[in-house]
């Protein structure tokens, strides 16, 4: 579905992704993992046409989409959740999730949608009328991520969606994804939390300062002895 | 009493198009993080254009009005669109010498075009005022009034309750996160640009037949305004509204009771007090536009 050939993103003299190259396959749950400053939102930013490549390709469904605009790209249905969420703090609820069907001009299906997020996030639902900025941190996680919906992506990308909650959020919030990807939508996900991320992913890819070190089966990743050493901290018994 | 009266009436009229003023420079700097130099030529622009529609032309005056706000939203994209496009992401340093530039530009065209005399405008409305008990009020500032409040509410409702709105609204607070919505930000600003630059042309429109227009009109207006955004809060929609109205009720009050010639520094000598005791306005929230 999505196919990432050698690609090189700058940011002025500093290089952050030295051609990196991936694969999302239809109906499958992806995940990046890699420490801080590896490139792994830089590879999800990219793609969404927030930071343009500077050579190689990225192909959606057969089509090069580098250097097209992040409406576009959209519109071609990849949604991306944001690292740390960013609601729209001054918003309400549910202007928060309209905004996030900006380009759909289906208002009855939108209305639909809508009650469809507010089904799975009864939290949300109560609190439709009300900012989000007040919302506590789970309560936004699961805002974005239904805004994210709300473009009806046929790929949907997280970014860190375990960072800053709750242990019980992150489960929680892990198993929303799951439940995305089960519904038929495609998850490519970047995650801190390796183990976690490793356990549920059909492909994993693990990316060291901007270039990809090791990619195979969640398994084979949580049971490698150098990710094991460098991103699970070898000796805890997590296996 | 009765003079009182008649003083907070003659604050309430020209509260109107300070408000006006206001709202169009407030909503450039909230969402576009630009400090608009240019703003009080837009008004002087507004000014001339209404000039060059209903005296030039001889065109309707109503129609001249709506004409001339257009001129100045088309004159505000255009400043955007060529001026800033490229400048997006610099330094706020660079974009305000870039607008002090613009504003220079401008006001010296103007000087070329129409020359240095002062142009004067008449209205449709008869010269004897409207009297109700002990205040009595020029018919055409009253027009005026009810234009200005029109087009703030209009305003209001655009920025509150339509889809445009909201998209201004997403990307003033998160212009990264708003283009992952789909949003085309880069339209959005030059729309802000053009909408904020509409008001001021609309405010200079209007009051072109009340006073006479000519090519500094602006700097007062650009420094009102100023004053005006900073007693409402930085980008605060509402607070400019009555940043406008307690400016004129300042204003007002301070030429009435204490000397006519501090009429303009009145407003001053107030942003000067809100600064020193509350430094982000009267009507400061930790976010803005809205």
């Amino acid at each position: 579905m999505l196919e990432i050939k050698n690609l090189v993103c700058r940011y002025g003299k500093v290089t952050a992704l030295k051609g990196i190259s991936l694969k999302v396959p239809a109906n499958s749950l992806v995940v990046l993992v890699g420490a801080n400053g590896a490139g792994k939102s830089t590879t999800l930013r990219a793609i969404s046409g927030l930071v343009p490549a500077a050579s190689g390709s990225i192909r959606f469904n057969g089509e090069e989409i580098s250097g097209r605009t992040a409406s576009r790209i959209l519109s071609l249905g990849i949604a991306h959740c944001p690292e740390g969420r960013r609601v729209f703090g001054q918003m309400t609820v549910l202007e928060n999730l309209e905004v996030g069907c900006y380009l759909r001009k289906d208002a009855a299906l939108i209305r639909q949608d809508i009650d469809h997020i507010f089904g799975l996030f009864p939290r949300l639902a109560e609190r439709r009328k009300q900012v989000a900025g007040t919302l506590s941190g789970g309560e936004q996680q699961m805002l974005a991520i239904g805004r994210a919906m709300m473009s009806r992506p046929k790929l949907i990308m997280f970014d860190e969606p375990s960072l800053g909650l709750a242990p019980n959020i992150v489960s929680q919030t892990f198993d929303i994804i799951r439940g995305i990807r089960d519904s038929g939508t495609t998850v490519l996900m970047v995650e801190q939390n390796a183990f976690a991320a490793l356990d549920m992913c059909n492909y994993a890819y693990l990316l060291e300062a901007g270039s990809m070190a090791l990619e195979g089966p969640g398994e084979r990743l949580i049971n490698d002895p150098h990710v094991r050493e460098a991103y699970l901290g070898a000796g805890l018994a997590h296996a | 009493m009765d003079q009182l009266l008649q003083h907070l009436a003659n604050a309430v009229i020209v509260g109107g198009t300070y408000a006006l003023l206001g709202i169009g420079l407030t909503l450039i700097f909230g969402i576009m993080r630009i400090v608009n130099f240019t703003h009080g030529e837009l008004y002087a622009f507004g000014g001339y254009m209404m000039y060059f529609f209903a005296v030039v032309l001889g065109m309707n005056f109503y129609m001249s009005i709506a004409f001339a706000i257009c001129a100045g939203m088309l004159l505000g994209a255009a400043i955007e669109f060529l001026l800033l496009r490229s400048k997006r992401g610099a330094d706020i340093d660079t974009t305000m010498l870039i607008m002090i530039g613009a504003w220079i530009v401008l006001q010296n065209t103007e000087h070329l075009a129409w020359g240095s005399i002062a142009k004067s405008i008449d209205s449709p409305f008869a010269i004897e005022p409207v009297t109700m008990g002990p205040i009595s009020l020029s018919r055409i500032r009253i027009f005026v009034l009810i234009v200005a409040v029109a087009l703030i509410v209009a305003t209001y409702v655009l920025i509150n309750r339509t889809k445009l709105g909201k998209a201004m609204r997403a990307t003033f607070q998160d212009s990264s996160t708003a283009a992952l919505m789909g949003i085309n930000t880069s339209a959005i600003y030059t729309i802000t640009f053009g909408l904020g630059s509409a008001l001021a042309a609309a405010a200079g429109a209007l009051l072109g037949p009340v006073f006479v227009v000519t090519p500094t009109m602006g700097d007062l207006a650009s420094l009102k305004a100023f004053a005006i955004v900073i007693l409402g809060g930085l980008g605060n929609i509402t607070g400019a509204v009555f940043g406008g109205f307690i400016l004129a009720f300042v204003e007002e009050m301070g030429a009435s009771y204490i000397s006519s010639g501090y009429r303009d520094a009145m407003g001053f000598l107030i942003i000067i007090v809100v600064l020193l005791f509350r430094p982000t306005g009267l009507f400061a929230r930790s976010e803005r536009v809205g």
